[in-house]
């Protein structure tokens, strides 16, 4: 044991305190910041009050026509009662969509919180996300090579029955459900997952051993417990799904009209951009407004 | 012979004042203890010392020199952590040259200086080993190694062995003290274990509520609590409330007590404090204060009875007794219960 | 009932991937207007290489992500640390003005742009969609690398810092080794967001300059031929491979403190 003399060796080292002088705590905060928020700034929040200013356009200015501002685009509804028509498809397509995404998801959740474990499920939970995180606009074309005329559901069809018609219904509302539901199932089961692994099997065994039946268990315990899983991903699906556009667009053909579409026609086709901002903002408000309604629970989702 | 020196320091969060004008001496060499229950604001006075936190008020001072505005990184000190904080992508070795290396020791020097402090806490072979296959008491071990191997003007302890368990705690302890004896190092240690305080320290601080409530050897500070705190927070007490009436103290049973302790004027109110096992079931001794209690209930804790008992106007009183022949006295007996004056207290409520 | 559930979960998994498949052996049937029977061929894969425009794109789309991911990985990484290690009034705004690239639907915040960019001057173009890219990218990265962070113990850097490091050099002994596979993650999927970011782009892209999701889309609206399903399986299989490493990558726990 020779520590003694390591001990008592003279001190050493920066033997004052050097002349470091503390900067400030805000600017390093503020320069890891800044670079982050002025790009958002940038490319998202300053975008958005851009489009708010051009909503109360009386034109696009881009010609020459002088340009007033005007509320008549926030009127369209009132004016031009299609637009109703479309908002209304637009939720009724949203609502289906979340719906039958809830239903499955929220199964597909529960049989993989319940019936796997360890590498299984693993596997599987990676299996089912990796479609929600490849590119949309193949998934939503892919349906086609399916629901089209003589497409694969044709096929598959024809194989048992050689004589039947086609059944394919590309082209419909139905198509369009089929494609949104295909894409934001994944993300459904997501949260009911996260929100059911947490449920303690003895919570499950306590139930079970005051004599709940499986239904029991599923509508008093399993439902209640997985709700802020429910709400985050019913949230999370309907939001982008009233606001899709390319989904109508491939699988809905003709009759695939919604606020989307409508709002991409304003700044593509009819380059009426103060119509397309007042519809985008319109949207946004609802979009907001969901948010808001559901905040305590999407926060709690988040946290955990 | 100051060392480290905290003069005036006050520190305020929001509307919360954590640290109010905290003043005291580190004497070189020593090993103090702040010991307070979470939230007295002694982790707040240990982080403002190491630097981390920058007082609102008042000054730091360590070996002369004014560290108030220094960063930590240019105050050589020594820290160990709660959670021994090693670096878990560095070896043991790697760990300890860490602060070497800040200090432009690299190579075959500071290989000597490492393999000294593994030896130092007896952890020679380890030097290559990664700190996950280690255990708790091993890690700390390294932690303390890593701490001192810089040779710091100060080291700052901040629960550093209350994530061990029992026994490897009391191993540590020892060891702990041994090292610092031998280094002759100022110590500041934080907890809110007061055996643990009683221990190892010199000094035991105790803090209530953001100011330094009593300073002092552990013997004097658990023997003369001045506050009411203090003798509650370290150790046991029981107290007594009542007024001065002629040099002495009576109770609201009427019953009165002596006590050495200096006592205010006639008719004043007074808090006195008594150790439980510091009474001492009855032996009729003269010049002993008495009171009659009956037995509530009785805890068998080995080397240790203790008593639960209660006087017949409703008071309750806690007497700790030496496990000599085993459990005697039973639930519902009436006992006479004796103390000293020398052990009766009065202390600031 | 487990036997139901499992079997319930292989049924979603065949909806889930059928499409895909089929869009895939699309791709290798001879016949251009995906007639069956089916006759194995790499027609289509040769076809596309003798497709400049969709080669063009795809290359832009490879060009767009990897500056995505480099830029939005350093800018995120910086923002995550100070979310995430500094107190400071406003941290809570700060966090939520991270969401609206998220959860504000792309349309919205892509006829945004195209408004905004057009008015400003900066216009559409590789510029433009960088800077859309970017902006999608960060919250991203913020959000992997801050879960990176939780898993390593403030006190770390700490006690680098009582040893005698400067924060700064805390941050690059310390914290950086052990959140470089978070950091990788996050580059890894913000090279995955901007290769499949369609909707910003169609709104930024210029007859000239556009990726390949877009050139797919305005060949799905036009008529195409299964070559388009060869592109698509390859942007597929693509950002598939680059899910699963990042799959891999985020996995925390390897190099943090478990206690």
């Amino acid at each position: 044991m020779r520590s003694d003399s390591l001990l008592n060796e003279a001190v050493r080292g920066p033997s004052g305190p050097r002349k470091h002088r503390m900067l400030p705590s805000w600017v390093a905060t503020t320069a890891l910041l800044l670079p982050t928020y002025a790009w958002l700034t940038l490319a998202v929040l300053l975008p958005l009050l851009t489009m708010l200013v051009f909503s109360f356009m009386s034109a696009t200015p881009m010609g020459k026509a002088p340009i007033t501002f005007t509320l008549k685009h926030y009127r369209a509804f009132i004016d031009q009662p299609y637009l109703l028509n479309i908002g209304w498809t637009s939720l009724v397509i949203g609502f289906w969509t979340t719906l039958l995404c809830a239903i499955f998801g929220f199964l597909a959740a529960v049989a993989l919180a319940r019936a796997t474990v360890g590498r299984m499920r693993e596997t599987l939970l990676i299996l089912i996300l990796l479609p929600f995180w490849t590119n949309g606009l193949v998934r939503v074309f892919s349906w086609t090579m399916v629901l089209r005329e003589n497409g694969f559901l044709d096929n598959v069809l024809h194989m048992f029955f050689a004589d039947a018609g086609s059944i394919s219904f590309l082209y419909s509302r139905y198509a369009i459900v089929l494609g949104l539901v295909h894409g934001y199932l994944p993300y459904m089961i997501l949260t009911c997952y996260i929100a059911l692994v947490t449920i303690d099997d003895a919570i499950i065994e306590a139930a079970a051993s005051l004599g709940a039946r499986w239904w029991t268990i599923l509508f008093r315990i399993l439902i209640p417990m997985a709700t802020p899983g429910l709400i985050s991903g019913a949230v999370l699906t309907f939001v982008p799904v009233i606001g899709s556009f390319m989904e109508p667009r491939i699988l809905g053909g003709k009759v695939g009209v919604t606020m989307g579409t409508v709002i991409e026609d304003q700044f593509t086709q009819a380059f009426n951009w103060p119509l397309g901002a007042a519809l985008s903002f319109t949207l946004l408000a609802v979009v907001l407004a969901i948010f808001a309604t559901f905040s305590g629970v999407l926060r709690r989702g988040a946290a955990a | 012979m100051t060392n480290v020196k905290v003069d005036a320091v006050a520190k305020t969060y929001g509307s919360t004042k954590v640290l109010t004008d905290i003043s005291t001496d580190f004497v070189e060499g020593s090993f103090t203890s702040l010991l307070g229950p979470s939230g007295s604001g002694k982790t707040t006075l240990l982080r403002i010392i190491a630097g981390f936190i920058k007082p609102d008020e008042g000054v730091v001072t360590i070996g002369n020199n004014d560290v108030t505005n220094v960063p930590v990184w240019g105050r050589n000190i020594g820290m160990m952590f709660q959670s021994y904080a090693l670096f878990p992508h560095m070896t043991i070795a790697q760990n300890v040259a860490f602060g070497l290396e800040r200090r432009g020791i690299k190579g075959a020097a500071a290989r000597k200086e490492v393999d000294r402090a593994l030896e130092m806490v007896r952890l020679s072979g380890f030097a290559d080993r990664m700190p996950k296959q280690l255990s708790g008491g091993q890690q700390q071990r390294v932690a303390l190694a890593r701490a001192m191997v810089i040779k710091p003007s100060v080291l700052l302890l901040d629960e550093p062995l209350s994530a061990l368990d029992r026994r490897l705690r009391q191993e540590m302890q020892v060891e702990l003290l041994r090292i610092q004896r031998e280094s002759g190092l100022t110590t500041i240690f934080v907890t809110h274990d007061q055996e643990e305080a009683l221990t190892l320290s010199d000094t035991v601080a105790i803090l209530d509520k953001g100011r330094i409530v009593q300073t002092g050897k552990p013997a004097a500070v658990y023997e003369r609590p001045t506050t009411r705190f203090a003798a509650e927070f370290l150790g046991d007490s029981n107290f007594l409330e009542g007024k001065v009436e002629g040099g002495a103290v009576r109770l609201a049973s009427g019953t009165v007590v002596r006590t050495a302790s200096m006592l205010p004027a006639n008719g004043t109110d007074v808090t006195l404090a008594v150790r439980p096992e510091k009474m001492m079931i009855s032996a009729g001794e003269p010049g002993t204060n008495r009171l009659d209690a009956r037995i509530t209930t009785v805890i068998y804790a080995g080397p240790v009875l203790s008593y639960l008992l209660e006087t017949p106007d409703g008071m309750s009183v806690k007497l700790f007794a030496q496990n000599k022949d085993g459990v005697v006295l039973k639930q519902g007996d009436t006992i006479s219960l004796d103390w000293s004056p020398e052990h009766t207290i009065a202390v600031a409520s | 009932m487990t036997q139901i559930g499992r079997i319930y979960l292989l049924v979603v998994l065949f909806f889930l991937y059928t499409p895909i498949i089929v869009m895939m052996a699309m791709g290798f049937n001879e016949s251009q207007l995906y007639e069956l029977p089916f006759t194995f061929s790499f027609r289509w894969y040769e076809a596309l290489l003798g497709n400049k425009q969709l080669l063009t794109a795809g290359m832009n789309s490879i060009i767009i992500a990897v500056i995505t991911s480099v830029l939005a990985t350093s800018l995120g990484t910086l923002a995550a640390t100070a979310l995430a290690r500094r107190t400071f009034r406003g941290k809570s705004l700060l966090q939520l003005l991270l969401l609206p690239p998220i959860a504000i639907p792309w349309l919205i915040t892509g006829t945004a742009m195209l408004v905004f960019f057009y008015w400003s001057g900066i216009g559409r173009g590789m510029h433009a969609l960088l800077i859309g890219h970017v902006a999608l990218a960060i919250p991203y990265v913020v959000l992997v690398v801050g879960t990176g962070f939780k898993t390593i113990r403030a006190d770390l850097e700490e006690a680098a810092m009582s040893l005698g490091s400067t924060p700064v050099h805390a941050f690059f002994t310390i914290t950086l080794p052990l959140l470089y596979p978070s950091i990788l993650g996050a580059a890894l999927f913000a090279f995955a967001v901007s290769l499949d970011q369609f909707v910003i782009s169609y709104f930024l892209a210029t007859p000239g300059y556009s990726t390949l999701p877009v050139q797919i889309y305005s060949a799905i609206r036009k008529g195409f031929t299964p070559e388009i399903n060869a592109i698509s399986t390859l942007l597929l299989l693509g950002s598939m491979t680059v899910i699963l490493i990042f799959a891999r990558f985020a996995k925390p726990g390897d190099t943090s403190d478990k206690r």
